[in-house]
C-alpha cells in the first residue's frame, strides 16, 4: 500500500473542497494512505513573482516537513507539483541546498534531499496502475466523451519530472480516463493553458484563453472537461459563469476533477465525490453516466 | 511605451543602461540570455503573445540585452505571463526565458512595481501559511463534509519570508 503526505496547497482546501473530498474518497477505496501534515504551508509558487528565494524557501520547508516524517508528498494541484518538483531539482545542487538550509535553521529544519513529490494522477498511474484501476470500475461510462486538460505544471518544467510522460504529447491523463471506461476525446486546444496563474493580476488574457478552449470543446460534441488541478477547475468552471455574464456567452460545459470521474466509475455517491458542489451543473453528464436517480 | 506597454513609434534606446544586462546575468538561471539568437520560438509558442502581441518573450530578451532597464521593469506586461513554460520548453538554445522573466519580476518588485495581489498573497502567507484566508464558515463547511480542520499557521513562513526581505516589498502605488 502506498503511503504519502497529502499536500493540499492553498486553493483546494479553501475554494474547491470537492477536489479534496473526491481525492480522499478515491485514495481510501483504492488503498493509498494519506497522512495530513499540519505544518504544510503554501508551496511558494506565487511568491516566486516577488522573490525567487522566498518561493524556494517555502517549497523547501514543505519538503523538509515531509522528510522529517519519512514520507514522500502527494499533490493535487498541478502548480504545487511543479513548484515542489522544481525545488527538488534545484536543491540537488549542493551549494543551493547549503544556502537554503542555512535559512531553514531559522525554523529548526533541514532538507537532506530525500523527499519526492508526485501528483495524485501520477500516483494512480505509477503506483496503482491502469489494470488495477480498471478492476475497480463498477459503473459503465462508455457513453461519456470527455476532454482531458492536463495543467501546465503537471509536467513542466520537464527537467523536474524524470521523464514521466511527455509535456508535448501527454498521454497519462488520457489513459487514466480510458481506464474509467470514458472516452478521452481529441481536441485541438489540448495544450492550452488555463491562464489561472496570471489571473489575480491580469484578467483579460486569462478570459481569452478560457474562452478559446471552451469554444473548441463546445464544437466537439464533448460531454465535459476533465481536469486535475483546482486552479484549472476554477478557470473553466467558476470563470465560465463569469464569462457568460460578462461577455454575453452561453457556455454550459461541465467540468470534473479526475478523482470525481474515477469515483463515479468506482460506484461512488455524488456526496462522496462532492458532485453537489459544482458551479456548472453536472446533470447531463451524470445522466450519461447512468446516475439519473441522483439528479 | 504607454501604460498598456504598446510601443508609441520606435522605442528610444538612447538611454541604455548596460549594467542592467550584467545585473540580470548575475543570476545563474538567467545566463542563457547570451545564447538567445532571437529566433522567436518562445514568442511563437506563447499563448499570451498570440492575443496580446505587446507581450513578447523575444522582445523582452532583446530589451534586456540592450539595457532598457526602465522600460522593462515598468512594463505591466511582465506580469501577464501564465507560467505555462512553453517559451523555454521549445527554445532551441535552452534559454530559460521563464526563469529570466522571474528575475525581471523580482527586480521590478524591488523597484516598486509589484502588483498588489502578489504582495497581499505574501502577507496572507505570513499570517496563515496559505494565500487565501480561512474563516468560520469554511471551517463549518469542511466539518460538514468530514474534512479535517485546517491547522496551518504562518509563523515559520513569516520568518523565512522576512529573512529574504520580501515582506518589505511594497505594492505598486504604495509609495
Amino acid at each position: 500500500m502506498s503511503r504519502y503526505a497529502l499536500f493540499l496547497g492553498c486553493t483546494t482546501p479553501t475554494q474547491v473542497i470537492q477536489y479534496e473530498i473526491s481525492s480522499r474518497w478515491v485514495c481510501r477505496e483504492i488503498g493509498i494512505e494519506l497522512v495530513d501534515i499540519a505544518d504544510f504551508v503554501c508551496c511558494g509558487m506565487n511568491q516566486v513573482n516577488l522573490s525567487r528565494e522566498a518561493g524556494l524557501l517555502l517549497a523547501t520547508m514543505n519538503l523538509a516537513h515531509a522528510e522529517a516524517k519519512g514520507l514522500d508528498i502527494l499533490t493535487l494541484c498541478a502548480s504545487c507539483t511543479g513548484a515542489l518538483a522544481e525545488a527538488i531539482e534545484r536543491l540537488k545542487d549542493q551549494e543551493t541546498r547549503d544556502s537554503v538550509n542555512r535559512k531553514l535553521e531559522l525554523v529548526g529544519l533541514e532538507y537532506k534531499g530525500r523527499t519526492r513529490v508526485k501528483h495524485l494522477s501520477r500516483v494512480l498511474y505509477e503506483d496503482v496502475g491502469l489494470e488495477r484501476i480498471k478492476g475497480k470500475v463498477k459503473r459503465d461510462l462508455s457513453n461519456l466523451r470527455v476532454a482531458p486538460h492536463y495543467g501546465c505544471h503537471y509536467l513542466k518544467p520537464e527537467s523536474a519530472f524524470e521523464g514521466f510522460d511527455d509535456p508535448d504529447n501527454p498521454r497519462t491523463l488520457h489513459e487514466l480516463i480510458s481506464a474509467t471506461g470514458a472516452f478521452p476525446a481529441p481536441y485541438e486546444t489540448l495544450p492550452l493553458c488555463c491562464g489561472g496563474k496570471s489571473f489575480p493580476v491580469s484578467r483579460e488574457p486569462a478570459f481569452y484563453l478560457v474562452q478559446k478552449k471552451l469554444d473548441d470543446v463546445m464544437s466537439q460534441k464533448i460531454d465535459g472537461l476533465v481536469v486535475q488541478c483546482q486552479t484549472c477547475y476554477l478557470m473553466y468552471s467558476d470563470q465560465q459563469k463569469v464569462i457568460n455574464e460578462r461577455f454575453g456567452k452561453h457556455y454550459h460545459i461541465p467540468v470534473l476533477l479526475y478523482p470525481q470521474l474515477l469515483g463515479i466509475a468506482m460506484g461512488g455517491d455524488p456526496k462522496d465525490l462532492g458532485l453537489d458542489l459544482h458551479a456548472i451543473s453536472l446533470d447531463g453528464l451524470l445522466a450519461k453516466a447512468g446516475m439519473d436517480r441522483w439528479i | 511605451m504607454d501604460q498598456h506597454g504598446k510601443a508609441q513609434g520606435p522605442i528610444p534606446i538612447s538611454n541604455r543602461n548596460p549594467q542592467f544586462r550584467r545585473d540580470v546575468l548575475k543570476h545563474r538561471e538567467a545566463q542563457g540570455l547570451n545564447a538567445c539568437f532571437s529566433c522567436g520560438t518562445c514568442t511563437a509558442g506563447c499563448p499570451i503573445s498570440e492575443v496580446f502581441p505587446e507581450y513578447s518573450p523575444k522582445k523582452l530578451t532583446k530589451m534586456v540585452k540592450l539595457g532598457m532597464k526602465q522600460e522593462v521593469l515598468a512594463s505591466p506586461w511582465i506580469w501577464c505571463c501564465t507560467t505555462c513554460h512553453n517559451c523555454e520548453q521549445h527554445c532551441p538554445q535552452n534559454v530559460q526565458f521563464f526563469s529570466i522573466l522571474n528575475v525581471l519580476k523580482n527586480m521590478a518588485a524591488e523597484a516598486g512595481y509589484a502588483p498588489s495581489p502578489w504582495v497581499e498573497q505574501t502577507r496572507q502567507v505570513m499570517r496563515t501559511g496559505l494565500v487565501f484566508p480561512t474563516d468560520e464558515a469554511l471551517a463549518r463547511k469542511r466539518e460538514a463534509r468530514s474534512l479535517p480542520a485546517i491547522k496551518s499557521d504562518g509563523a515559520k513562513a513569516k520568518k523565512l519570508i522576512e529573512s529574504t526581505g520580501t515582506d518589505k516589498i511594497p505594492a505598486q502605488g504604495d509609495r
